[in-house]
């Protein structure tokens, strides 16, 4: 039995949707950023198998340099967040609003 | 050969290196940097370091002048990865002389904060060599890769003062909205390729990322959903990095932590870098979807207009102002962007009136934000209209600066920012776009408002009696910050009144 290609588009499409509301509504900022990571994953998921519907290994090659680009994303975001964690003793969003009017 | 290695040959033979030397460079000098932190002794890293780093850009902007019309302009390179135009040349100069500005302003407010300089100029020459790249980016990988060192390396410069925690949360904020801008920016190129190579579909294609065999492809299926939603999904990854209404509202945070020197640098480059790319990809392989991007564009301008300079009006920090006020001109370029597209015949010379306008907010942000490395005092995010109170009497010299650079963001005739605004409304007008034209002009009547607040403050206003930060605005600028500053001014009142070249090539389109 073969999986069709809509049935990875739907997964991967509900993994984005999940990391973008996670994004949009949690207010733990190490959350946030665990789905901003999913929405990654997620176009991971549909390269790869559009990859393997049209039958070009440009979407497979793609997907290395987007997890080299998420690594480095994550290697700077962590720092930032340790770092002002260590200033501000939290990660909440919600305490997060030094900078105002 | 074989059909393989035919390709593969071609595909080495497109590597020209020499097209990249001004990026390479750049990418040298800034290793130079981390080897020269190790070898000099410590007091002579202050100056050696920016001087370098100031002779990378310049030797970089004398090599891209040098090969300003060279014979491979027009062609694809790296196998398609680059395709150098005429506007990628000036977008490439734009970014190294912005580059250029930025370091300036750096060598004034590093110090003041006694942040370290080696990692400062290293991240900005990546970072500008990686935003030059961009400009000639024809295939969807090298534009991905590119954008993403570029907004890494803003990271790292929005929270580069890690010692206060505004910068922090600046870079925070950036960091998370900056993601999210380019996840979706990236399912929409993957649905692109998705849909571009599909076997099933008539004039599918092998390269389904390259910008040339993107748009033949979209030429043959111009309402294919998928498409059209990938198509929208990129373009509002890139709103997000230019700040357009709906995606601005991480603009007047991140403006007000980040180091000055970066909101320059975001508020010029990262600005230019977007509209660059609009400019690549609606003109060329999204053409065929007028009827989505049109519309989408049209309500992004139309809204960014409002919304920046409503917003900006109750505004007195002056780095929150200049970011809604970043939102509006964004509003105004976009309102070129639709125009170059509305009606490709009748103004054909649009695309060169988005990049004039994008050098007259050069040069009017940059003296601007020139004089603010110079009142800031040392709360980096605090610089309110209260700190320019008898600024004009402190420093004759800032307070012209000051008056011209504003005077070209408000679009004052006979400055620069006119001339700019003046070629927008003649291209709207040229392409009917009424609605537009009218939203604009009353935007930049509301903008006169809140830009001259702050020129009242510097002018008119006497300083406090017993100020608490006078001695922050020195009586004696350098005599190269005075050079610079004043040259910048200059510009902004020689370029309003003649065009120069820039106008014949306007006019030449």
């Amino acid at each position: 039995m073969t999986i069709p290609l809509n049935a990875y588009l739907i997964v991967a499409g509900l993994l984005f949707a999940i990391g973008f509301y996670g994004v949009l509504l949690r207010r733990n900022t190490l959350v946030i950023y665990m789905c901003l990571e999913l929405m990654l994953n997620a176009t991971t998921l549909a390269l790869v198998a559009f990859s393997r519907f049209n039958g070009t290994a440009d979407g497979n090659t793609f997907v290395f340099f987007i997890i080299t680009v998420a690594a480095a994303e994550v290697a700077v975001g962590l720092a930032i967040i340790v770092q002002l964690f260590r200033q501000r003793q939290t990660v909440q969003v919600e305490n997060l609003n030094a900078l105002k009017n | 050969m074989t059909p393989e290695i035919k390709a593969l040959h071609d595909i080495a033979v497109s590597n020209y290196w020499p097209a990249l030397a001004p990026e390479i460079g750049l990418g040298v000098v800034a290793l130079a940097l981390l080897a020269l932190e190790l070898l000099l002794p410590k007091r002579q890293l202050a100056t050696v370091i920016p001087r370098v780093a100031i002779l990378g850009f310049v030797a970089a902007l004398a090599w891209t002048l040098r090969d300003w019309s060279a014979v491979w302009l027009g062609h694809e390179l790296f196998g398609g990865l680059v395709r150098q135009t005429t506007d990628s040349q000036i977008m490439r100069v734009f970014f190294l002389v912005a580059s250029l500005l930025v370091s300036f302003i750096a060598t004034i407010v590093l110090p003041k904060q006694k942040a370290p300089r080696v990692e400062f100029f290293h991240v900005l020459l990546v970072a500008t060599g990686a935003l030059m790249l961009l400009a000639q980016s024809n295939h969807f990988v090298l534009l991905f890769v590119a954008l993403e060192t570029v907004t890494v390396a803003f990271y790292i410069l929005v929270s580069y003062f890690r010692a206060s925690p505004l910068s922090l949360e600046a870079g925070l904020k950036y960091l998370v909205m900056g993601s999210l801008s380019s996840a979706l920016l990236l399912f929409g190129i993957v649905l692109l390729y998705g849909i571009a190579g599909n076997p099933l579909l008539a004039g599918h294609t092998a390269q389904s990322m390259n910008f040339a065999a993107l748009g033949e492809f979209l030429r043959h299926n111009p309402d294919e959903p998928l498409a059209l939603v990938g198509a929208a999904l990129v373009l509002s990854g890139i709103a997000f990095k230019i700040g357009a209404v709906p995606f601005q509202i991480w603009v007047p945070d991140v403006y007000q932590g980040a180091p000055t020197p970066v909101t320059a640098f975001l508020a010029v480059s990262s600005k230019a870098a977007g509209f660059a790319l609009l400019l690549i990809l609606v003109r060329g392989p999204f053409l065929p979807l007028a009827q989505v991007t049109l519309p989408l564009l049209s309500i992004f301008a139309a809204l960014s207009l409002l919304f920046g300079n409503l917003a900006a009006l109750p505004q007195r920090n002056v780095k929150r102002l200049m970011g809604l006020s970043g939102v509006s001109h964004a509003g105004f370029l976009l309102v070129g962007v639709v125009a170059s597209i509305a009606r490709t015949d009748a103004v054909s010379w649009a695309p060169a009136a988005v990049y004039f306008y994008l050098f007259t907010y050069l040069l009017g942000a940059m003296a601007v934000f020139g004089v603010m490395a110079h009142v800031a005092g040392d709360a980096d995010a605090d610089q309110d209209f209260r700190h320019y109170a008898g600024l004009a009497r402190k420093s004759p010299l800032l307070g012209a600066v000051l008056a011209c650079g504003i005077g070209s963001l408000a679009g004052i005739p006979p400055l620069a920012g006119f001339i700019g605004k003046l070629l927008i409304f003649v291209a709207a007008f040229h392409a009917r776009l009424w609605i537009l034209l009218g939203v604009a002009i009353v935007a930049v009547v509301v903008s006169i408002y809140y830009y001259f607040g702050w020129m009242r403050a510097a002018f008119y206003e006497e300083a406090p009696p017993s100020p608490e930060r006078a001695a922050v605005v020195p009586l004696h600028l350098g005599v190269a910050a005075s050079l610079t500053l004043v040259s910048l001014a200059l510009a902004t009142v020689l370029l309003g009144v003649y065009q120069g070249p820039f106008g014949q090539w306007i006019a030449t389109r």
